[in-house]
């Protein structure tokens, strides 16, 4: 037999002695665990007591009745995969059965073999259903622990202002608290500021998750939009001696929400600047290809660790390895890429090696392509 | 009254960190501080601290939970008080979780952001509390 199912408990019910036993021999006989009842209330008792996995019945009883057993045994333990046995004449009332709850009807007269083939097939959908209510278990789970994280997140910065301004009030007017507090203000002012970027990116991604936001579908121009936000960071890149470069097909034609669009490539930008080291170069590549347009946005700092990579569009998550430094941000924003790039039908991805540099690459569709390409994104 | 004592912060926001250093400094206290539950556990074995400040959500998110369970086990560490401090707890019912003290092997729990004065009040009748602190020469 089927080694999971082995040691698996059996109540059986059936007024005739003849059956019962005929029954428990085919059952244990391949290693299940049965227990015979001549009557309703004796079965339901045992039930009650012993959780067996599945309950063999009989429709037609003296007492409680086939279907009277089957709606109790249902209020013990709706997991319970209960096989009715029906005469040839009660076939109805088998219908009745499935209706209140049974798994599955056999006539009589059944072979061993039929028996056996009908429990294992109640026994296996029982594990499937147990199995995808652990997992719906799991996902609720899941969404509690996000929400306390995400909480979490959100006070961090306010905590630490919080607690600045009050050891400040605590120490007083001594010169030690004065040397502290041009620091300290200046800390707090850094501190709010990331507060407020983390609200913002938290707000997108609730906007975007919502529909509120990228619903908006707009023929664009990929290529002005790579180079307008290029002009924002010419100066901080300038300032990390970082050098912008663009190589662009002209036009990269696509339908989307151009704050999104902007967000987009903005953040992309923005990573490859943040991540890259003095003398790097970032290079922006726009094409279309196959229906498709694809940017790349390419850079040549710190690179990710390949075990990073999966987590890397996760909420919250940041790379952190010892001897890097620590760079500001909010853990946001290459989940709000994706999301984008998934309202737009598109996809993103990178490719890394640590310590080269990083390629992060945007597939959308493209807004001229001869047929067009079905969205990929969520469609509700 | 000074009480001169090491207390190891294991915290991973350094502006929290630098607050309490100052508060704990200020109070006559050595601060000693670890900024992840690695560098906190090894820290702790080395200097053998009087009392340790653990946060609970560092790196790994509940990394400090494990920590305490670590600290614990350290010899001459087993009843070195640990103050527990978090802002992942909260007052608002539908989130409220409590920590297990069973488990943590906590002495204290303190939401974020702490009450200075609580903080120092309690560090002081901590300290004073074991049997240590006789041998020191505090009153008993």
């Amino acid at each position: 037999m089927d080694e999971a199912q082995r040691g698996e408990t059996i109540v059986v019910i059936d007024d005739d002695h003849a059956m019962r036993l005929a029954c428990e021999q085919a059952l244990a006989k391949v290693g299940f665990t049965v227990s015979t009842y001549a009557d309703g209330a004796h079965g339901l008792e045992a039930v009650g007591a012993a959780r067996p996995g599945l309950v063999v019945v009989d429709l037609k009883m003296p007492g409680l009745s086939g279907l009277d057993v089957i709606s109790r045994i249902n209020a013990i333990d709706p997991t319970i995969t209960i096989v009715v046995i029906t005469g040839y004449a009660t076939i109805g009332t088998a219908v009745d059965a499935m209706k209140a709850g049974a798994y599955d009807f056999l006539p009589k007269p059944f072979s061993p073999d039929e028996l056996r083939l009908i429990v294992r097939r109640g026994f296996e959908r029982r594990r499937l259903q147990m199995a995808s209510q652990q997992c719906e278990i799991e996902r609720e789970l899941e969404r509690r622990r996000f929400v306390t994280f995400v909480s979490h997140q959100l006070k961090t910065p306010l905590v630490a202002v919080h607690q600045y301004l009050d050891v400040l009030r605590q120490l007083g007017e001594t010169p030690e608290a004065a040397a502290k507090r041009q620091e300290w203000l200046g800390r707090c002012l850094t501190r709010t500021d990331e507060l407020r970027h983390l609200i913002d990116d938290w707000l997108t991604l609730a906007q975007l998750d919502g529909g509120l936001l990228g619903r908006q579908r707009t023929r664009l121009d990929l290529s002005d939009t790579v180079t307008s936000v290029l002009q924002t960071y010419e100066a901080m890149a300038a300032r990390d001696g970082v050098t912008l470069t663009a190589e662009l097909a002209e036009p990269i034609p696509v339908h989307g929400d151009p704050t999104c669009v902007g967000v987009l490539i903005d953040n992309l930008v923005a990573n490859a600047i943040k991540y890259n080291r003095r003398g790097g170069t970032v290079t922006v590549r726009g094409r279309r290809a196959g229906g498709e347009v694809v940017v790349e946005v390419e850079d040549t700092g710190v690179g990710v660790p390949p075990d990073a990579l999966p987590r890397l569009f996760d909420e919250f998550y940041r790379v952190r390895q010892p001897g890097t430094p620590k760079i500001e941000g909010t853990g946001l924003g290459l989940p709000i890429c994706r999301r984008i790039a998934a309202e737009m039908g598109g996809v993103i991805e990178v490719e890394s090696i640590e310590g080269t540099g990083s390629t992060f690459r945007v597939r959308l569709p493209d807004a001229e392509a001869a047929v067009p390409v079905p969205a990929t994104g969520r469609s509700s | 009254m000074k009480t001169g004592s090491r207390i190891l912060v294991i915290d991973d926001d350094q502006d929290f960190v630098q607050a309490l250093v100052a508060l704990l400094e200020r109070e006559g206290h050595t601060v000693l501080t670890a900024h992840n539950g690695r560098d906190g556990v090894l820290s702790a074995q080395r200097e053998r601290p009087d009392l340790i400040l653990l946060d609970v959500m560092m790196d790994e998110r509940t990394e400090g939970f494990f920590v305490a369970q670590e600290l614990r086990r350290i010899p001459g560490l087993t009843d070195v008080p640990i103050f527990v401090v978090s802002s992942v707890y909260t007052e608002q019912p539908s989130l409220k979780v409590e920590p297990d003290r069973a488990w943590l092997g906590h002495d204290a729990f303190y939401r974020k952001p702490i009450d200075p004065n609580a903080l120092l009040a309690d560090i002081r009748a901590a300290i004073a509390a074991r049997p240590g602190a006789a041998v020191r020469g505090a009153t008993p």
